[in-house]
Parts: structure tokens; C-alpha cells; sequence
């Protein structure tokens, strides 16, 4: 039954936004039906003892042995609750946002959200890759449509680029498919295949192609920084908030079981290429300019130490890497709201344009500052909790290692302060009267603020959650 | 039999109602009899059904694809009532000549001897080379006929000459016959019997546009009239696809010929999608993309096991019923642009024709392969098939390539929606309406629910 509600009630409000535009109203539409998706979500979450779920089991096409299997574990659930607790804030920025056809803008949006969660619902990696692929379909469309400059050449480079890493993927399932005995593409079963080494060195990197791109790690992060920067608000809310934790999740479900030695042969590399791109991230968005690209670029920064936390493989460092992939969906969401906001205030997001704003909308500034101490991840928020976890897991591995990530966070500390600086403090520049944050703003961003030093002080039930099942990956993964 | 008589008598009786001016007549008339054809398959499923004293087995292979080839053809002909509407002259000829070629079709997909195979491959392409000059004022036309004639004609001429060789070392037409001599040599060398292979394969190799015999493919494909391309593409290559498989299925390949099989893959999956990239044209496009097919195509042909065949099936069936649509939407946008072909003519079309749009990226994205359409399913049997016969880098090859198609699919489905711009004004004939959205729909319902074509 949940998982029925789950997938239909925001792919049929999608449709009847479809067809029937009801202009005016699709924007409360959109927020109701992703509403209900959160209350359901909670339900389950609620209602959730451990273990996995099954909801259904059946043949799909018995001949091919294709099967539909849907359900959650902890991990799963996690995701789930990501998903459904970030989008109906991506749907009220939208509010803020003269984007034209707006029942097309939430139609397509709660397309994606239907399949983001046929993702983290699917347990048969075929329906996995299903779901995956086309959830790029409705952002396709998104970017497309209502992207900034050079949309055109953007959104395909983006289109094919995680096309690349999505057939690579199809390629790694049906391989597994053929070879192993007994596998009928179930995640119950994906863990009986045992490839000799060699075999999973190789099969490695098919798989991790896919999600590599996703995140995206160094050097397969090429489509990112342009494709944020030129996305819709909402439509870079949606990649970085949720679909690039499909990455993430991708790596446990699939990666981890079917190569985990392969895992453990290519862990440093993995590790160190991420902590470079985390770096690397660092230092370019510290140049940026504009407040949007400086989110992607900060955004990259996160998501390397998340694939590099990881990537530990130890208890501090998978469930921190989980606990920070969802502190880093709400911080997303904040960051790039602000955003909006200012560019709705100033007119563009350059951060050379603006300065002094404080004096103008002090509420936003304060909202700002609140957003920023979770990013700089200071001690009592989210942030600060997932990072500490990694990196309690990232020294059990290698000192050096550990010490590279901490640097991102002084990184982190140095761009966002100094972003701040530019944005709200200096001499007043501006003649004209500005709104200060409005209803609106502060129904967005109080939520969330408030979720992020909650958690951030008293993290225990999202930890718990993940608890279990990063016991078993761990145990199934000394026993190889 | 009924099937093969009813329809060769339903071509004559298309050139009688054209001869005593009955135009309107032709397409119904045309669509009952093949709708009657169906019936006869249809009623007699399963049986083992040998004619001509075993020269033709229609067997359930051939009643599948039978069938399939007479949907296809109805569906043009549904196409053709607006298609031919201002044409004066010989639309009963063309309409004859289809049904003509169709015979061709029928025999090559169901033929156990080879005299009936090449028999068949002629009649399938004598008819064809008069309908790709079916535009008598069009240079290009004329250019398309004259080409594909040359070349058909050379083709014909390989076939031939391996069907001789063939006979010359199994001392038989048989096809059984044949491939118990296949059996015989086992690991042996017999130069007549490879040779002969490689011939007539080369001579349906041709019939299915594989590189190196694809030349004529993309000149002919444009210059034909796109009622005649899209007949082309999609019942003549799923007949030639038949035929392929019927001739090597069961046999016992040597090692050099399995060696040209897979040299051929490769290359005819590399040149197709490659140069497709930098097409412009659409009619050039879909031609590329079509040799990008039959590449994926031989490639489930690598490893015969029993799955083959259906895979075939199912590819063809839904690379069909993709492609039908393509052109009908194809020939309204270029109409509207009076003439052009370029893939410009698509910009805008979701502003101007919503629905005609998406349907228009229901199809493009089957051919692509992407998830919950047909396209993905056919595409992913394929590979499975390959990688279960243990055909590895191959078969990663292929997947690169298909990310490579991805790409011009989706440059066309970016054309249609581009934002801001209002495309052509596309004028659809209900009918037209019809088929597309036929197409569109049976492209999905077959991704979601691939069980419900099968052989």
C-alpha cells in the first residue's frame, strides 16, 4: 500500500497537472500531493521495525525472468524520507519563481519524484536501473525548457554524460545477469554472486561509472558545474538535493555487494580522487562570482568528501556519509533558496552587484547566517555530525587521508564567509526600498533551519536508522 | 497458401480498380485483403504448414514474422489514403507493387530451399526499385531508383553465385540438406562451401543494409518517396532480417564466417551511429540509424541459442512500428515546410502540435532505447543475448554505441521542444492521427509490458 502511494500519488497529480494546466492553482496542487507523499513517508517511517520491506513480489515477465520487487530497508528508507521531506520546499520555491506554464514546471517535477522514488523503492537492480533512467527524463525536459544561457548545448552534454554512466551500469547488470547462478537481479540474491578478484577489478569501474558521474566524483564532474549553474532554481534544487543521493545509494545497494573486493582493491583511489575533487571544489568557489556557481562548486566540494566517507567502509564512515547526504539535501535546498531570493531582490545572483544587504533585509541575513553555520558544519548542527562521523572514519583508514578532508572544511568555512561578506556586509549601495524576508521565505527556510539543528543536537533517529543495515554491508564485507 | 494467393491476387485486383478509375477503393480494399491475409495466419497458428512439396515451411517463425509484415504494410496503407490524395497518376501501381513486394517478403521469411530464397529476394526488390523512382518528376527520385537498381542488381549477383557454389558442394538446394554438409565438415575446410557462404551472405547482408554492403541505403532511403522509405525500412528489412536468421540459424557457421559475422557487426554498428551523428537531414538520419539497427540486430544474431529468434522478433516488431511513425510525422512536418527535410523542420512542433510531440518523443526515444519504451526492452534482450554467448567486448561496444544513438535521437527531440519557438503548423489527417498515436502507444504499452509480443 505504500509503495502503491508512493508512486501514484505524485505521478497522477502529474498528470492531471498535465493535462488539465490549471494555472493558477498548480503551484497548491503540487504542494498538497508532495505533502501527502511526506505523510506517507512518515507513516512507514513510523510504522518501520527493521529489516526490509517487501510490499510486492510478482513476475514481471516470467519468460525472461524479469521480476517487480519493491519495498525499503533502513538505507532505503532514509532516502525516502530525503525525497519527501526536500521536495515540497523545492515546490515552494517555486513560488518565488515567474517561470511560465507552471503547472508544467510542478507536472515535470513531480514526474521526477515519482521516479526518485521508484529508485529507492525498486530491489531488483533491473527496476533500479529503470527507475534511474528515467528519472533524467522530466529534469531533460525541465532544463530544457525553462534553463538559462547555452541551455540547449548544456542539457544535452548533461542528458548524455549520465547516459554514459547509466549504460555502463546496464552493461554491469546484465554481465551479472548471465554469469551468476541463482541471480534473478534481486538485491535479496545480489550478494551470492562471488566473482573471482579479477573479474571484480574490472566490473569495479562498470558499475561505479554510473554513480561516479552521478555524485559527481573527480574527474567525472565535468557536466555539474554548468548544468547548476544554468538549471531553473527548482531544477538545481532537485539534482543536487536528491537525484545525486541516487549516487550514493547506487554505490551500497549494487556496488557493494556484487564487487566487494573490488571495493576494498580500489578503495584509496576512490578515496583520493574524491578528497581531490572535494578540494578542488573548495578552491574554485572561492573564485566564483556568482552566488549559484559558487553552490555547485561548494556542492562538488561536499559531495566528494560524502563518495570519500564512503569509502572507508567502517561504521563511523558509512552511516556518517549517509547522515551527511541527508544534511546536504536540506543545506542544498536552503543555499540555493537564499539564492533565489536575493536574485529576486537584486536581479541577478552576481555577488559583485550586491553588498551591504544586511542593512536592507536584516531577517534574510539572519536566515543567511543560520543557513551558513550548518554549512560551515559548526558543532551543534547536521552538518557537523556527518562530518565528524566521516571523519572519525576516514582517520581509522589512512591519517593523511583524513587530514586532507578536514582541510575542505576550513575550505568550506573560508568561501562561505566570504561569500556572506560580499553579499550582506559593506556600505549600504542600495537607493531603493527591498523587501525583507517575507512569509514565505521564512515558511521555507524556518523548517528547515530548525530540522538541521534538531538533528544537529540530537541526531540519534536517523542514525539509528541506518544503523543495522550498514552493520550487515560491513559484516558481508569482512567476510569477503 | 490462401495467405500468399489471396494477396497476390488482391495486387491485380488493386491495378483493375486503378484501371477503371475506382481510387477511392484502393487502400480499403487493399487493408481488408491484408486484414483477411492476417486471418488466414492467424487460423492456421501452429500447424506445420509445408507448400510446394516442402520448398516453403510455414513454419510458427515464419506465421510470426508473416504476421508482423502484414500489420506493418496496413499501417502504410492507412498512411498512403492521405499520402496519395493529390497524387494523380500510378497510385494504384504503387499500392500493387507494395502488396507485389510483400509476397517477396512472405517467401523469404518461411522459404526451407534456396531457390525460393533467392526467388523471394527478387520479387521482394523488383517492385522496390520501380516504387523508389515512384516520383517520375523527381530527380531524386530517378537517382534513387537507378541507384538502388545497380546495386540490387549486383547484390543479386553475389546471391546467386553463392547459392551455385552452395549447390556445387552439398549437391542440393535443401536447406536441411545444407546444414547436415555444415555439420558433416565439422572443424574440416571446404573452400566451395565457404565461399558459397560467404556470398550468399553477403547477397541478403545487402538486403539489410550491413556495412559493407550499405552503400545504396542512405541515397536511396532519401530519394524515395517516404511512403516507399518507410516500406523499406521496415517491411523489407524485417523480411531480410527473417531470411538471414532462417538461412544461418540452424547452421553449423565455420570459423572464418562466424569471424566476418561479428567484423560485420562491428562495423556496421560503428559506421551507423557514427555518421549519423552528422546528419541534418532527417530521411538521412533515419537511414544511418537504420544501419545503426541492423548492427544491433547482427548482434543478437552472434550467439545463436534458442532465445534468438523471439529476441529478432521483438526487436524488428517494435523497431516497426517506431519507425512507421517517424515518417508519417516526417511527412506532415515536410509538407508544412514545403520540402525540407532538415531537422529544423521539427523546431517548435511541441507549441504548435503538443500531442503529434510527444508521441514524436515516444518513438524517438524507443529507437534510442530508453527505459519503459519498447526500444529499451529490444535493445536489452539483445545485449543479454550477446553476453550470455559470452561475446563481452562486443557487447560493450554496442553499449557504447547506443549511447552514441542516444545522442541524435535526442538532438531531434530537442528540436521539437525548444522552447519559446512555434513550429510549423502540421495539418493531420485523422487517419494519419490515428497511426501515430497507435504507434506511440503500442511503443510504450510493449516497454511496460514486453511479454505481449512474442512469437
Amino acid at each position: 500500500m505504500i509503495v502503491a502511494l508512493l508512486l501514484l500519488i505524485p505521478f497522477i497529480t502529474a498528470l492531471a497537472l498535465m493535462f488539465l494546466r490549471p494555472t493558477q492553482q498548480a503551484k497548491n496542487v503540487a504542494l498538497i500531493s508532495t505533502l501527502a507523499s511526506l505523510g506517507v513517508v512518515l507513516f512507514a517511517w513510523s510504522a518501520y521495525t527493521g529489516g526490509t520491506v517487501i510490499h510486492y513480489n510478482m513476475d514481471w515477465v516470467p519468460a525472461w525472468g524479469l521480476r517487480f520487487v519493491m519495498g525499503y530497508d533502513g538505507v532505503g528508507l532514509l532516502m525516502l524520507i530525503l525525497t519527501a521531506v526536500v521536495f515540497p520546499f523545492i515546490i515552494a520555491a517555486g513560488y518565488g519563481e515567474k517561470l511560465q506554464h507552471p503547472s508544467l514546471v510542478n507536472a515535470l517535477l513531480l514526474f521526477t519524484q515519482t521516479f526518485l522514488f521508484g529508485v529507492f523503492l525498486a530491489q531488483n537492480t533491473l527496476l533500479f536501473y529503470i527507475f534511474y533512467e528515467l528519472s533524467l527524463i522530466p529534469v531533460f525536459f525541465f532544463l530544457l525548457y525553462w534553463g538559462g544561457e547555452h541551455r540547449r548545448a548544456i542539457t544535452v552534454k548533461f542528458f548524455i554524460y549520465t547516459l554514459l554512466g547509466g549504460l555502463s551500469l546496464l552493461f554491469g547488470i546484465i554481465y551479472c545477469l548471465g554469469q551468476g547462478a541463482g541471480f534473478n537481479g534481486d538485491f535479496a540474491t545480489i550478494g551470492a554472486l562471488n566473482f573471482p578478484l579479477s573479474t571484480q577489478i574490472w566490473l569495479f569501474w562498470v558499475l561505479f561509472l554510473a554513480f561516479a558521474i552521478k555524485l559527481p566524483i573527480f574527474p567525472f564532474h565535468s557536466w555539474q558545474p554548468d548544468t547548476y549553474a544554468m538549471a531553473p532554481l527548482q531544477g538545481t534544487m532537485v539534482l543536487g538535493a536528491v537525484m545525486l543521493k541516487m549516487g550514493l545509494y547506487g554505490i551500497i545497494k549494487i556496488v557493494l555487494p556484487i564487487v566487494p573486493q573490488g571495493v576494498i582493491h580500489w578503495q584509496e583511489t576512490v578515496i583520493v580522487l574524491a578528497l581531490i575533487g572535494a578540494i578542488y571544489g573548495g578552491i574554485i568557489a572561492f573564485r566564483q562570482s556568482d552566488l549559484k556557481r559558487l553552490i555547485a562548486f561548494s556542492s562538488l566540494s561536499h559531495v566528494g568528501l560524502l563518495c570519500a566517507g564512503l569509502f572507508a567502509w567502517n561504521s563511523y564512515g558509512v552511516s556518517g556519509s549517509l547522515y551527511q547526504a541527508f544534511a546536504h539535501a536540506l543545506l542544498v535546498v536552503c543555499m540555493l533558496y537564499i539564492s533565489g531570493a536575493m536574485k529576486e531582490r537584486v536581479g541577478s545572483s552576481e555577488m559583485g552587484a550586491m553588498g551591504g544587504l544586511k542593512l536592507r533585509t536584516p531577517r534574510l541575513a539572519a536566515l543567511f547566517l543560520l543557513v551558513l553555520v550548518n554549512a560551515v558544519a559548526l558543532p551543534l548542527t547536521q552538518s557537523f555530525v556527518g562530518e565528524w562521523l566521516m571523519f572519525a572514519g576516514l582517520w581509522q583508514v589512512n591519517g593523511w587521508l583524513a587530514f586532507a578532508a578536514v582541510s575542505t572544511i576550513v575550505l568550506g568555512a573560508i568561501y562561505m564567509l566570504f561569500a556572506y561578506q560580499r553579499v550582506m556586509l559593506g556600505p549600504d549601495k542600495w537607493a531603493l526600498e527591498m523587501t525583507d524576508a517575507t512569509t514565505r521565505d521564512h515558511l521555507v527556510l524556518v523548517p528547515l533551519i530548525a530540522v538541521t539543528l534538531f538533528l544537529g543536537v540530537y541526531p540519534g533517529p536517523i542514525l539509528d536508522l541506518v544503523d543495522v543495515p550498514v552493520q550487515q554491508l560491513l559484516s558481508s564485507l569482512s567476510l569477503n | 497458401m490462401s495467405a500468399l494467393v489471396l494477396i497476390s491476387v488482391l495486387g491485380v485486383v488493386l491495378l483493375y480498380l486503378g484501371l477503371f478509375g475506382n481510387r477511392g477503393l484502393l487502400a480499403p480494399v487493399g487493408i481488408v485483403g491484408l486484414l483477411a491475409a492476417f486471418v488466414f495466419f492467424a487460423a492456421d497458428w501452429q500447424l506445420e504448414n509445408a507448400l510446394f512439396a516442402g520448398l516453403v515451411q510455414f513454419d510458427t517463425y515464419a506465421r510470426s514474422f508473416s504476421m508482423v509484415l502484414i500489420v506493418v504494410t496496413v499501417l502504410l496503407f492507412l498512411f498512403g489514403i492521405d499520402y496519395y490524395a493529390k497524387v494523380r497518376e500510378n497510385v494504384a501501381e504503387q499500392y500493387a507493387l507494395m502488396l507485389f513486394s510483400l509476397i517477396g517478403g512472405l517467401l523469404i521469411t518461411s522459404f526451407s530451399n534456396l531457390i525460393v530464397l533467392f526467388l523471394g529476394i527478387e520479387i521482394l526488390s523488383i517492385p522496390l526499385y520501380i516504387l523508389a523512382g515512384g516520383k517520375r518528376d523527381s530527380f531524386r527520385s530517378g537517382e534513387a531508383a537507378f541507384k538502388y537498381f545497380v546495386q540490387g542488381s549486383f547484390a543479386s549477383g553475389f546471391l546467386l553465385l553463392g547459392l551455385a557454389l552452395l549447390y556445387g558442394s552439398t549437391a542440393s538446394f535443401d536447406l536441411p540438406a545444407i546444414e547436415a554438409h555444415a555439420v558433416s565438415i565439422g572443424t574440416g575446410t571446404d573452400m566451395l562451401f565457404l565461399l558459397g557462404l560467404f556470398f550468399t551472405i553477403a547477397g541478403v547482408a545487402f538486403k539489410v543494409a550491413a556495412v559493407p554492403f550499405h552503400f545504396w541505403s542512405p541515397d536511396v532511403y532519401e530519394g524515395a518517396p517516404t511512403l516507399v522509405t518507410a516500406f523499406m525500412s521496415t517491411v523489407v528489412k524485417t523480411a531480410a532480417f527473417a531470411a538471414f536468421y532462417r538461412f544461418i540459424g540452424h547452421m553449423q557457421l565455420p570459423e572464418a564466417v562466424h569471424t566476418m559475422l561479428i567484423l560485420m557487426t562491428v562495423c556496421t554498428l560503428f559506421l551507423g551511429n557514427i555518421v549519423a551523428l552528422r546528419q541534418t537531414q532527417f530521411k538521412r538520419l533515419m537511414a544511418y540509424s537504420s544501419i545503426a539497427h541492423t548492427g544491433f540486430l547482427l548482434l543478437a544474431f552472434l550467439g545463436f541459442d534458442a532465445r534468438t529468434p523471439d529476441v529478432l522478433f521483438y526487436y524488428l516488431g517494435t523497431y516497426a512500428l517506431a519507425t512507421v511513425g517517424l515518417f508519417i510525422v516526417l511527412t506532415l512536418a515536410k509538407r508544412a515546410a514545403k520540402g525540407d527535410e532538415h531537422i529544423h523542420i521539427f523546431r517548435g512542433l511541441f507549441r504548435s502540435n503538443p500531442w503529434l510531440a510527444i508521441v514524436t518523443m515516444l518513438l524517438l526515444l524507443s529507437l534510442a532505447g530508453i527505459p519503459l519504451t519498447a526500444g529499451f526492452v529490444a535493445k536489452y534482450r539483445v545485449f543479454v543475448l550477446s553476453l550470455a554467448n559470452g561475446y563481452l567486448l562486443t557487447t560493450a561496444f554496442a553499449v557504447v554505441m547506443a549511447l552514441v544513438g542516444i545522442y541524435y535521437y535526442v538532438i531531434v527531440i530537442r528540436e521539437a521542444f525548444t522552447p519559446g519557438e512555434r513550429g510549423l503548423q502540421l495539418v493531420v489527417a485523422p487517419l494519419n492521427w490515428l497511426v501515430i498515436s497507435l504507434c506511440g502507444i503500442a511503443v510504450v504499452a510493449l516497454g511496460v509490458m514486453p511479454g505481449l509480443l512474442r512469437m
